[in-house]
């Protein structure tokens, strides 16, 4: 039981990922990494075990020739931390054993990649020049049984896809991640709904506007229009950046619930890309009052609303010729 | 149920209730349309805020209502049509069926566009 908790407050990134057992398993099968690639590699640790410190020192020196990789390792203090790790882990790769362990390890590679922001492509680059440097050395190793050489650096390149595939999930999950949270975000984005006059509403939109959103517009909009007594409403749209169909399909229907209450809805700030955009699509708002800003949305509304904006200068002088 | 019936000034006001049947709503008709003739009345406003549901017979009920009324020569008002109401109606695709009838968020501004539609000599004198 006590270990049970444990467990559950040290969550694994296998668990995070949703690597299970399982899993595992249907990967090694997919690659068909089994027994007799273990032992191969094992047959060839003692070998491994050699030219571990060769194949370590070309590694780091091809990494330190490209700009994109050298700006990893400015520390010497860290390079020597990361050297002394990925020789253990090219150790690792000839020992069997790929266990729980083992994968939770990689899964870990994978998010400091990800958190360091080591890009993919030089990961994968790193992997492809460790193998061509082994496979020569392995060659190089067996000249007399070249068919051993092939075998073992077969059973090497399964485990190595094994672990690629793992890192790379790490950095797709820590990704989506990221996402959802922008996600999340962008939904708790107010959508605020101003009054600015005596029964006029404005209801500025910005950002994607979602369903979800839509939803929660359409209802904010519906329930001010109640309590404000509102009998025109603007929504601008100019913050928008993108209407489909769906979006312009929410807006008409947000438009009619208003009418049915009695509020005119006016939509402003179409920009020409979404107007043209719009027609290609064939969305119909010919039902719905449209301008192409908030002015003249507010000067539509003003005039539906009975206003009339004079300049206060004018009325003096109006007032002087009439008294 | 009966459907009580105001009459104020040139205007005939109509409260529906909750719970009101089909064929309630369907003398409420006969009896208005009988009233805007006895009355000569200029307008008709439906107050449609005790209601919890507008399903498809009360919307075109009330579309024919307001269609017959103004064969009758007064215009039709309805009144008090909730958020979650006309929301609920835009989604069932029902609100197209009263894009001709005038509409007000309460009692107050139907007579407000009722007197307004009458200056304009949209009504008959």
């Amino acid at each position: 039981m006590a270990e049970q908790t444990n467990q559950d407050s040290t969550k694994s990134l296998m668990e995070e990922i949703g690597i299970t057992d399982r899993e595992i398993a249907n990967r090694c099968a997919f690659l068909e990494l089994g027994e007799k690639d273990i032992k191969e590699l094992l047959g060839i640790d003692p070998v491994a075990e050699a030219y571990a410190d060769p194949v370590i020192e070309d590694f780091y020196k091809h990494l330190l020739n490209f700009e994109e990789t050298r700006v990893f390792f400015q520390d010497r203090q860290v390079l020597e931390r990361v050297k002394r790790a990925q020789k253990q882990y090219f150790a690792r790769l000839t020992r069997g054993n790929y266990d729980k362990d083992y994968i939770e390890d990689r899964l870990k590679i994978g998010a400091v990649h990800e958190r360091i922001g080591l890009p993919v492509k030089a990961y994968l680059g790193m992997y492809n020049f460790y193998l061509r440097n082994v496979a020569a050395r392995l060659f190089d190793e067996y000249k007399n049984d070249r068919e051993k050489a092939l075998r073992a650096f077969l059973s090497l390149l399964k485990v190595v896809f094994l672990d690629m595939g793992l890192a790379i999930d790490t950095y797709i999950n820590r990704r989506e991640q990221l996402i959802g949270k922008q996600q999340e975000a962008m939904r708790e984005l107010p959508t605020p709904v101003l009054r600015v006059r005596e029964r006029l509403l404005i209801l500025p939109v910005v950002g994607v506007l979602e369903s979800y959103r839509a939803h929660q517009l359409t209802e904010q909009l519906l329930e001010s229009i109640g309590t404000t007594r509102a009998k025109a409403a603007i929504v601008d749209i100019t913050g928008v950046p993108v209407v489909d169909s769906r979006v312009a399909n929410h807006l008409l229907q947000t438009v009619s619930a208003a009418r049915l209450m009695g509020a005119t809805v006016i939509l402003t700030g179409l920009s020409s890309q979404i107007a043209q955009a719009l027609v290609a699509i064939g969305v119909d708002l010919s039902q719905v009052k449209t301008t192409v800003d908030l002015q003249s949305g507010l000067e539509e509304a003003e005039r539906l609303l009975g206003y009339r904006l004079v300049p206060a200068g004018d009325k003096a002088r109006s007032d002087q010729l009439h008294p | 149920m009966n459907t009580s019936i105001l009459k104020q000034g040139p205007y005939l006001i109509a409260i529906l209730q909750a719970g009101q049947s089909d064929s309630d709503l369907l003398q409420l008709q006969e009896t208005l349309l009988e009233q805007v003739g006895r009355f000569r009345s200029r307008g008709v406003i439906l107050d449609v805020t005790l209601l919890d549901v507008m399903d498809s017979f009360a919307t075109r009920t009330l579309r024919g209502i307001a269609q017959a009324v103004s064969l009758r020569g007064a215009e039709t008002v309805i009144v008090g049509i909730r958020p979650e109401i006309a929301f609920a109606m835009v989604q069932l695709g029902l609100d197209t069926r009263l894009s001709g009838v005038l509409t007000a968020l309460d009692l107050e501004e139907a007579l407000a566009i009722l007197n307004r539609r009458c200056r304009e000599g949209m009504c008959r004198d």
